[in-house]
C-alpha cells in the first residue's frame, strides 16, 4: 500500500486524491536516547487513531550521550501536551527544579551572575528595566541587575516553589525548568510510547537502501538481516547522522570558529550541600564546566578545546573540582559545533546530535529537539511530499540554531578576560554581523534587539549582558525623565520586595518532598 | 522714627573708582537726593582696575533690586550671565566632583532637617544623592535656567541664582546709574591724603594736580594700594596666608566655546591644579578664565602656562598677572574712613565673595551712617561686624583646601595638614559626628553651603540626628522620591540657559 | 563624588541631549509625529514647518495620496489611545465610524466577494489551527465559508457593534476594530493636540535639511519624492512601480443622502477593476472613494478627470533615518494606496522613533535599529500589498501581467507554503498576523493544495461539531450586540 501510494505521488497525478494528500503511514526513528524517545513519545500521543506506525530502531551496544540534563521552561509544554504528571516524572527522572543558570568566571574572573528563567525589575514609566537599572549604575548603584529578580534571590539561597498564577503578584515573575537524568527521562518516555503503540526494534543499522529515483530512504537492514522499510525517517543516531550524513550526504556548517569548543568529559559525582535550583557553568583556562544538581547525584562535565588542552588535563581539571567523590570513570565526548546544511532532506528528518551540535552552555540540546519534533508535526508531509514543507522546516531550524549560536558566542565574546590563550581568542575573534550588531546596539543604548521568532527573549539577552559587564552607556530618553534619587529609592523598594519575597520560598528539597517528586519517597522501579 | 542727624554729612568722597568704587557710589547716590549730601568719587583712568570676569553670589540681586536695577539691562549691559552654583572639580580628589549649588536642599520634614532625612536614607542602605534635591543643582547638571516662580509649592520657588558678568562693564553700568543720580565724578590721580592736624581725619584729598577734595567722609576703594585707610591712616593687616597660602593670580579671557551659538553652562567652574586652582566663569561674549596659586610651589610660567593648556577656547588676551596677600586690615573703619573692596581685605575668589564682601560693607556703612560727628562706638560696631563675617568665610574657604586627599601634590599636603582655626574644626567635627550644624551670627553661608561643600570634599556623617529614625521610612522614601522627581521634571521643563538669555537679555 | 553619581563638569559636553525636534511638513503624518512625541516625550520642543507657506491649502500628501478618509488598525487604535486621545474624540470630531474589515469584490476568479475581517477567524481546535481544520473539512467535501466564523465579519452582515467592554468575559470580548475617520479632521485634531501639548508652529521651510541647524533631530514628513530608483530620486532608493504599477489615483467625498444620512456600513470596500481598484471608506454621513489606475491605461470612464488624479510613485527610500533626519510617512516609502496601510506605517515610524528616541546628537545606533526594523515593516507590508496584486484572481490585462510578474523570493515563498500546505510564514515586523493574511489570501482565491496532515487525523464529528459550537456562540453574542448606527449616535450625542 505504501509502494502504490508513493508512486502515484512521485507520478505527480494530482487526482490521486486521498492517498497522496494522506499523511505518511509509516515512521522509523533511527537511535533511542532523549532525542528518538522524546520523538517517538510526541508522535505516539499526536499521531493517536491515525493509521501510522511508528518504529524505533535502537540497539543497546551503542551508548547515549546524555547524562546530567539541564532543559529550558519549554520542556513542560512538551511533557504537558504528552499528559506528563510533573511528580511522577520527577521521581522517576531523579529531576530536580531549575530556574535559571549561574555563570561563574565569564565576563571576569570571580564574577558570577545567574541567568534566571524570569524577567528582571518591572518597567517603570513605560520602559524596560534593564534601561533604568543601567541609569541606576551609571548613576553610583552598585547591585547587579539580578538583584531585582526573584527567582535569582530564590536560587541563590536554594529556594523553589512553583510561580503564582495571579499575575498581579512578584511570584508570578518566573518560570522554571527541570534538570534530570537524561536517560531516565529516555527511559520514561520510552515506556510512555511503547505503551501507545510504538515498537521498538533492538538491533544495529548496517545497510540503508535508498530510492534510486527519488533518493529517499526506503528501508534499512540490521545487523541480524530484519529489513525495515518506512516512508518517514526520523534520525536520532547522534553526531554521526547515520542517514542524514552517512547516507544523505547532507553536510554540515561548521562554526567551530565561534564556538571552538570540540570535546568533553563527563562524570556524575556525590551530591553535597543543598540541593540547588540551578545549573552552574563555571568558565575554565580553556572552556568551561557544567554542574547539574540532580536528586540522587550531581552531574559534571568539562567541555573544552582540544587546541588548548589535552584530555587528561581537562579530566584532571574536573575531577580536581567536583563537589564530591566521583561515581563513575570520566566519559569522552567528541563533537564538532554547527549543523546540518538541511535538517531535513528528502524523507529524513534529522532530530537531535544528528541535525546539529551547540554545546549545553544555555541547556538548549533538549530545547532544539522539542523544536525540530513540534515544527515536524506542523509540517506533517503526506506522500506527495512537497518540497515546501521541507524548505519551510529548514528555515525554521535554520533561524533558531543561528539565534541559539548567536546567544551562545555572546558568552564567550563579552569577557574582559585575557588570562588564557583560549579566552584571548574568543575575545577577540570576529563573531557574525548579527551578533556584532546587537552586542553594539546594546553596548550604546540598551536596545535588545527582538525577533518574533528565537528561543531567548529579551530577558535573557539582558541576563548575559549585564551578568558579563555590560552596561548600555546610554539609556531611553524616558528613564531620563527620573531623578537619581527617586531612581535610588524604588530600586531599594523593588529590591526589598524580591528580597523577601524569595525569603519566603520553601528550600527546594522541602518543596520537592512538598509536592510528592522527592525520589527517595517512594522505591522507585526499574531505576538503578 | 528717630530724631534726624544733627549734623548730616555734607560730602562723601569716593576715592578710587572700579567695582568696589561705583557700587558704593550707586548705593550712596541715593543720599544726593536729600540736598545735603554730595557724593563725589575720584578715579583715574589711567589706574587700571583689577576686576574682569567675576562671578557673584544670590545676595547681590538684594544690592540690585536696593538700587532699583532691571535685571535683564543689567545682564545685557554687562555680558552677564545666570549662575546656579560653582563645580568644584578634583579639589577632594583628582577626577572627582562635586557642586556647590545656591538654595537650600529639599524640604525639612517634621522639623527634621533634609540632610538628616538624607543621612537617615543612606543609613537605610539607599545612598541617594544629595545633589538630586536642590533645585539650581539639578538645573544646573543639565545646563538650563529659569527664573524661580513665587509660587512656594512650585519646585523652581526653591531655585535661587547669581549672576557672572564682566566687572568692568558693571562698574560702568553703575557709574551711569550713580551720575544719572547726583553723583560726581571727577578725573583725577590721589597725589596726597591731608589729615586733620589734631584728630587725624582725613580733611582732604590732594590731586595730583593740585585740586583739593574736602568731605566728611572718605571712602578708600583705591585696591590694592589702600592709599587711605593704611597709607594714611595705618590701620594694619591681619596675615591668613598660613591659611590661606595662594599669592599670586594670573587671568586670561578665551572665546566663548561652541563659538556665538555654543552652550553658556550656568555655573563657575573651580578646578584644583598641582599648586592652587583654575577658575572659569562664563560670560556671554567669552568665558574668564584665572589661575590662584600659591608662589611657593609655583613660578608664574608655571602657572599661566598650566592655565593656557586648560581653556576651553583660543585665548582672547594676554595673561596679566596679580599678587596678593590673604588678610584683611585690621580696622576697615578707621575715623572718618571706611575701606572697601580690595583696600579692605584680599579672600580669593573661590566662593564668588570679593564682590558680596563690598556689599556688606556698603550695607553695613548704611546702617551705621555717621554725623559729622562720628561716634565711636559705631565705628566700632562696623569693625566687629566685618571682622566676624570676613572670619566666617575665610573659615568656608580653608574648609576646602584642608578637607583633600589628593596628596598628589606638595601643596596640597601642606594644605591637609595645616591646622585651622579653632572655629572652623568645630564645626568639622559636629558635622562629622552626627551631621550637626550651627549657623552663628548673621552667617552668609547657610547649612545648605556648609552641607555642599563638606560632603563634597569627602566628611559624610557617621551617624544622623536620632529625630529622623521618628520619622516613618517608608513615607520618608516616598516623599523624597516625589521631591527629587519634582526638581527633575521642573528643570527638564527649563529652557536652555543659552536660549533663556537670548530670550531675556542677549547683550 | 563618584558615589554620588555627580558627572564630570570638566569639559563642555560635545552634544547636549537631543530635544529641539522640527517636523518638515505639517500634514496628518506630521502633526501625528508632532503628538505622539509630544505626549510621550514632554522634554523634546518639537516645532512644525510647514513645507511651503501655502501648504493648508494644497492636498495633503504626507502620507501619499491624500486620501479623504483614512483606516486606523486595531493595534493602531490602541497606540493613538496610549497617547491619550480617545476613540470617542476621534469619532466625533472626525466623523468617525466603528470598522471591521473590509469586503473585497473581483478579487478572486471564482466564489463573490469575500470578507477580510479584523480579528481573529474561529478558534483552533487543539493544536490545530482553525484555517487548518476549514481546509481538512473543505478537502472532505464541505463548503466551508471562513467568514461565518468570524465575530467582525458577521457584525458587518448585521449591521451590530459596540466596542467590547472590558469586563465582558464572552465571545465578544475578542471582537477587534479599527475606526474610520476623515483624514483633514483627525489632521486638525492631532495638530489641536500636539499645540495643546507644547508643539510650536514654525516658518515654511522647503529643504528640512537647513532644518539640522536648529535641531537635533528632523523629521521629513512631506511626503514622497518625484521618483525613488537613482536616476532622479536617491542613491539605493527602490522603485515598485513594477509590481505596484498604479500611479493615479482620484479620490473623492460625497455627503450620503437623506436626513439624518443612514448609518455607515461598519467596513471598507475594495474592489477590483479591469484597468486598477476602487476603494470606499464611509463616514459618518459621507462616503468616500478612491480609484486606482495607471496613467497609461485608464478605465474609459475617467478620462476626462486625468489631470485631477493625484499622481503616485510606489518605492521606498534606501533608509528612512539618515543622520539627523528621518523620513517618515510616503517621504521614507509609498505602497498601493489601500486606506489605512500608510498610516499604519507612519504611526509604527512614530512609535519606533519614540522607543529609539537618541539621548543625545550621537545617534548611529539609534538610526540603524530604526531602520533595521523599518525596513522589516516596510518588507512585510510589501508583501502583502504585492500578493493582492500579483496573486489574484482579477479580470483585465493588467492583472494578467501582473501574475506573470516574478515576484522577490520572500514574497513569492509566502504565498507557495501557503498554497502547499496552508502555512503562513510569519516575520518580523508584520502589520498582519495569520487571520490578516489567510483571509487575505480567501479573497484572493488562493487555497492550500491540501490540509496540513494532522488536521485530517479530526474526526469528521468533532470538527463540525467545533464548527457548530464557534457559530453558535458567535451568533448569540452578536444577537446582543445594538445596531452600529445606535452606538454611534450615541458616542456624538
Amino acid at each position: 500500500m505504501a509502494n502504490s501510494a508513493l508512486a502515484a505521488a512521485e507520478g505527480g497525478h494530482p487526482g490521486a486524491g486521498e492517498g497522496a494528500q494522506a499523511p505518511v503511514g509509516s515512521v522509523v526513528i533511527v537511535g533511542g536516547g532523549t532525542a528518538g524517545w522524546m520523538t517517538a513519545a510526541a508522535l505516539a500521543n499526536r499521531l493517536a487513531g491515525l493509521p501510522v506506525t511508528i518504529t524505533l530502531v535502537e540497539s543497546d551496544e551503542i551508548g547515549t550521550v546524555g547524562v546530567g540534563e539541564a532543559t529550558v521552561p519549554h520542556i513542560r509544554f512538551f511533557n504537558a501536551r504528552l499528559g506528563i504528571d510533573e511528580a511522577d516524572f520527577m521521581r522517576r527522572t531523579n529531576a530536580t527544579f531549575k530556574l535559571g543558570i549561574e555563570f561563574v568566571n565569564w565576563g571576569r574572573k570571580g564574577d558570577s551572575y545567574i541567568h534566571p528563567f524570569g524577567a528582571h525589575g518591572e518597567p517603570i514609566e513605560g520602559v524596560a528595566f534593564h534601561h533604568i537599572w543601567a541609569r541606576y549604575r551609571r548613576a553610583g548603584g552598585t547591585e547587579p541587575i539580578e538583584a531585582f529578580s526573584l527567582p535569582v534571590l530564590a536560587a541563590r539561597e536554594n529556594r523553589f516553589a512553583h510561580p503564582a498564577p495571579d499575575p498581579a503578584s512578584l511570584l508570578s515573575t518566573y518560570s522554571y525548568a527541570y534538570q534530570f537524568d537524561a536517560a531516565l527521562y529516555a527511559a520514561y518516555l520510552r515506556s510512555y510510547a511503547e505503551k501507545r503503540g510504538v515498537r521498538r526494534i533492538e538491533g544495529r543499522v548496517i545497510a540503508v537502501d535508498q530510492d534510486g529515483e527519488s533518493g529517499q530512504v526506503r528501508r534499512l537492514t540490521l545487523d541480524d538481516g530484519r529489513e525495515i522499510g518506512g516512508e518517514l525517517f526520523v534520525d536520532c543516531s547522534g553526531f554521526r547522522g547515520l542517514l542524514i550524513e552517512q547516507t544523505l550526504k547532507t553536510g554540515y556548517a561548521d562554526w567551530s570558529h565561534w564556538l571552538p569548543c570540540n570535546r568533553a568529559v563527563a562524570v556524575p559525582c556525590a551530591s553535597a550541600g543543598p540541593l540547588s535550583p540551578y545549573t552552574r557553568a563555571t568558565a575554565l583556562d580553556a572552556g568551561w564546566q557544567w554542574r547539574i544538581p540532580l536528586q540522587h547525584r550531581t552531574g559534571n562535565g568539562h567541555v573544552y578545546c582540544s587546541s588548548y588542552i589535552s584530555d587528561e588535563a581537562a579530566a584532571e581539571t574536573l575531577l580536581a573540582r567536583l563537589d564530591g567523590a566521583p561515581q563513575a570513570e570520566p566519559r569522552f565526548l567528541r563533537f564538532l559545533t554547527g549543523k546540518r546544511h538541511r535538517q531535513w532532506n528528502r524523507n529524513v528528518v534529522a532530530i537531535g546530535l544528528s541535525a546539529g551540535f551547540l554545546e549545553p552552555l544555555e541547556s538548549t540540546s533538549i530545547h532544539l529537539i522539542q523544536l525540530g519534533i513540534g515544527f515536524l508535526m506542523d509540517l506533517f508531509p503526506t506522500r506527495e511530499w512537497d518540497p515546501m514543507l521541507a524548505r519551510e522546516y529548514n528555515r525554521l531550524m535554520d533561524l533558531e540554531y543561528e539565534r541559539v549560536r548567536d546567544f551562545l558566542i555572546l558568552h564567550y565574546h563579552a569577557t574582559e578576560r585575557a588570562d588564557t590563550p583560549f579566552w584571548n581568542y574568543v575575545r577577540t575573534m570576529r563573531v557574525p554581523d548579527s551578533l556584532a550588531e546587537r552586542m553594539t546596539a546594546f553596548r550604546e543604548r540598551g536596545i535588545v534587539v527582538n525577533y518574533r521568532d528565537g528561543m531567548f527573549l529579551d530577558a535573557s539577552w539582558v541576563a548575559v549582558y549585564a551578568g558579563q559587564g555590560i552596561v548600555p552607556r546610554r539609556s531611553d530618553p524616558r528613564a531620563e525623565g527620573l531623578s537619581d534619587a527617586g531612581l535610588f529609592i524604588k530600586l531599594a523598594s523593588l529590591r526589598e520586595d524580591y528580597a523577601r519575597m524569595a525569603g519566603e520560598l520553601p528550600q527546594q528539597a522541602r518543596f520537592l518532598e512538598m509536592i510528592g517528586a522527592r525520589m527517595d519517597m517512594r522505591a522507585p522501579e526499574g531505576v538503578a | 522714627m528717630s530724631e534726624p542727624l544733627r549734623h548730616p554729612l555734607r560730602r562723601i568722597v569716593i576715592a578710587g573708582g572700579g567695582t568696589a568704587g561705583w557700587m558704593a557710589a550707586a548705593a550712596l547716590s541715593r543720599l544726593c537726593a536729600n540736598g545735603t549730601t554730595r557724593v563725589t568719587l575720584v578715579e583715574s583712568e589711567e589706574i587700571g582696575t583689577v576686576g574682569v570676569g567675576e562671578a557673584t553670589i544670590p545676595p547681590i540681586k538684594t544690592f540690585n533690586a536696593m538700587l532699583g536695577i532691571d535685571e535683564d539691562a543689567f545682564l545685557a549691559a554687562t555680558q552677564g550671565t545666570f549662575k546656579l552654583g560653582i563645580a568644584f572639580e578634583g579639589w577632594h580628589r583628582e577626577g572627582e566632583s562635586y557642586l556647590h549649588p545656591f538654595g537650600a536642599y529639599g524640604a525639612d520634614i517634621e522639623g527634621v532637617k533634609f540632610h538628616q532625612i538624607w543621612l537617615k536614607l543612606r543609613a537605610m542602605g539607599i545612598p541617594v544623592p544629595l545633589a538630586d534635591f536642590n533645585m539650581a543643582e539639578v538645573a544646573a547638571r543639565m545646563g538650563r535656567f529659569d527664573r524661580p516662580t513665587g509660587d512656594p509649592r512650585s519646585a523652581l520657588s526653591q531655585l535661587d541664582y547669581a549672576f557672572h558678568f564682566d566687572a568692568g562693564l558693571y562698574a560702568a553700568f553703575l557709574r551711569r546709574h550713580a551720575e544719572a543720580r547726583g553723583v560726581e565724578r571727577l578725573e583725577g590721580r590721589i597725589g596726597q591724603v591731608l589729615l586733620h592736624g589734631e584728630t587725624g581725619f582725613i580733611e582732604a584729598l590732594r590731586l595730583e594736580d593740585g585740586r583739593l577734595i574736602d568731605g566728611d567722609l572718605f571712602i578708600d576703594c583705591t585696591g590694592f594700594r589702600a592709599l587711605l585707610i593704611e597709607g594714611a591712616l595705618g590701620s594694619g593687616f591681619e596675615d591668613w596666608s598660613h591659611w590661606l597660602p595662594c599669592d599670586r593670580a594670573v587671568a586670561v579671557p578665551c572665546a566663548r566655546a561652541g563659538g556665538a551659538a555654543g552652550p553658556i553652562l550656568p555655573y563657575t567652574r573651580s578646578t584644583a591644579r598641582a599648586a592652587g586652582w583654575q577658575w572659569r566663569i562664563p560670560l556671554q561674549h567669552r568665558t574668564g578664565n584665572g589661575m590662584v596659586y600659591c608662589s611657593r610651589y609655583w613660578s608664574d610660567d608655571e602657572a599661566s602656562g598650566t592655565l593656557l593648556a586648560n581653556l576651553d577656547a583660543e585665548p582672547t588676551g594676554e595673561p596679566r598677572l596679580l599678587r596678593f596677600t590673604t588678610g584683611m586690615r585690621k580696622q576697615p573703619w578707621v575715623k572718618n574712613c571706611v575701606a572697601l573692596g580690595l583696600a579692605s581685605g584680599f579672600m580669593e575668589p573661590l566662593e564668588s565673595t570679593s564682590i558680596h564682601l563690598v556689599q556688606i560693607g556698603i550695607s553695613k556703612l548704611l546702617a551705621l551712617l555717621p554725623d559729622r560727628s562720628f561716634p565711636a562706638h559705631e565705628r566700632a560696631e562696623y569693625n566687629r561686624l566685618t571682622a566676624i563675617q570676613w572670619a566666617q568665610i575665610r573659615d568656608f574657604l580653608i574648609l576646602h583646601y584642608k578637607q583633600n586627599a589628593r596628596g598628589d601634590a606638595a601643596f596640597w599636603q601642606e594644605c591637609a595638614a595645616m591646622p585651622v582655626p579653632e572655629t572652623l574644626e568645630r564645626k568639622i567635627a559636629l558635622f562629622a559626628g552626627t551631621g550637626r550644624l550651627f549657623r552663628y551670627d548673621d552667617e552668609l553661608f547657610t547649612d545648605a553651603n556648609w552641607t555642599a561643600v563638606m560632603t563634597g570634599q569627602g566628611i559624610i556623617p557617621q551617624a544622623h540626628d536620632p529625630l529622623a529614625d521618628a520619622l516613618d521610612g517608608a513615607a520618608l522614601r516616598d516623599m523624597t522620591a516625589r521631591m527629587a522627581d519634582a526638581f527633575r521634571r521642573t528643570a527638564r521643563a527649563m529652557p536652555f540657559h543659552a536660549d533663556f538669555i537670548a530670550r531675556h537679555c542677549a547683550a | 563624588m563618584a558615589a554620588f553619581g555627580s558627572g564630570a563638569f570638566g569639559a563642555l559636553p560635545r552634544s547636549g541631549p537631543a530635544e529641539r525636534v522640527a517636523i518638515s511638513g505639517g500634514g496628518l503624518c506630521g502633526w501625528l509625529a508632532a503628538c505622539l512625541l509630544a505626549r510621550h516625550l514632554p522634554h523634546l520642543r518639537i516645532v512644525v514647518h510647514p513645507a511651503s507657506a501655502d501648504e493648508e491649502t494644497r492636498p495633503d500628501r504626507s502620507l501619499g495620496v491624500p486620501l479623504a478618509a483614512e483606516v486606523l488598525l486595531p493595534g493602531d487604535l490602541e497606540h493613538i489611545a496610549a497617547a491619550g486621545l480617545r476613540g470617542g474624540d476621534l469619532i466625533r470630531h472626525c466623523r468617525g465610524s466603528f470598522m471591521l474589515g473590509t469586503a473585497l469584490t473581483g478579487w478572486r476568479a471564482a466564489g463573490g466577494p469575500a470578507f477580510v475581517p479584523f480579528g481573529e477567524i474561529g478558534a483552533p481546535l487543539g493544536p490545530v489551527p482553525f484555517h487548518q481544520i476549514v481546509a481538512a473539512a473543505r478537502a472532505r467535501g464541505h463548503d466551508v465559508n471562513m467568514a461565518n466564523y468570524a465575530l467582525g465579519a458577521l457584525c458587518a452582515q448585521t449591521g451590530r457593534f459596540a466596542p467590547p467592554r472590558s469586563d465582558d468575559a464572552s465571545v465578544l470580548s475578542t471582537l477587534s476594530f479599527g475606526l474610520a475617520v476623515e483624514s483633514d479632521a483627525l489632521r486638525r485634531l492631532l495638530r489641536d493636540d500636539a499645540l495643546a501639548h507644547g508643539v510650536q508652529h514654525g516658518e515654511a521651510v522647503a529643504d528640512p535639511a537647513s532644518l539640522c541647524a536648529a535641531a537635533d533631530l528632523v523629521i521629513d514628513a512631506r511626503g514622497a519624492p518625484e521618483a525613488w530608483s537613482e536616476n532622479g530620486g536617491e542613491q539605493g532608493g527602490e522603485d515598485w512601480s513594477a509590481l505596484m504599477p498604479f500611479d493615479r489615483a482620484l479620490v473623492a467625498k460625497r455627503a450620503e443622502p437623506g436626513t439624518p444620512p443612514p448609518p455607515p456600513p461598519p467596513y471598507a470596500h475594495l474592489s477590483a477593476l479591469a484597468e486598477g481598484w476602487q476603494g470606499f471608506v464611509p463616514l459618518a454621513g459621507a462616503m468616500t472613494e478612491t480609484l486606482v489606475f495607471a496613467a497609461a491605461a485608464p478605465p474609459a470612464e475617467v478620462t476626462g478627470a486625468l489631470p485631477e488624479a493625484h499622481r503616485l510613485a510606489p518605492g521606498r527610500s534606501a533608509a528612512a533615518w539618515q543622520g539627523a533626519i528621518v523620513r517618515m510617512g510616503a517621504a521614507a516609502q509609498q505602497h498601493d494606496p489601500v486606506a489605512g496601510l500608510q498610516l499604519h506605517l507612519a504611526l509604527a515610524d512614530v512609535v519606533r522613533l519614540i522607543a529609539l528616541f537618541p539621548a543625545n546628537a550621537d545617534c548611529a545606533v539609534e538610526a540603524a535599529e530604526y531602520n533595521r526594523q523599518w525596513r522589516e515593516r516596510s518588507d512585510c507590508a510589501f508583501d502583502y500589498t504585492v500578493l493582492r496584486l500579483a496573486r489574484n484572481g482579477a479580470k483585465g490585462a493588467v492583472w494578467d501581467r501582473l501574475r506573470a510578474a516574478a515576484l522577490p523570493h520572500r514574497t513569492a515563498y509566502r504565498h507557495d507554503l501557503y498554497a502547499a500546505n496552508g502555512r503562513i510564514a510569519l516575520h518580523d515586523g508584520e502589520v498582519f498576523e495569520t487571520p490578516g493574511w489567510v483571509m487575505q489570501f480567501e479573497a484572493l482565491g488562493i487555497r492550500p493544495r491540501r490540509p496540513d496532515a494532522l488536521a485530517m487525523t479530526v474526526p469528521d464529528m468533532a470538527i463540525t461539531a467545533h464548527f457548530e459550537a464557534i457559530r453558535k456562540a458567535m451568533l448569540a453574542g452578536v444577537a446582543k450586540l445594538p445596531p452600529h448606527g445606535a452606538v454611534l449616535a450615541e458616542v456624538c450625542a
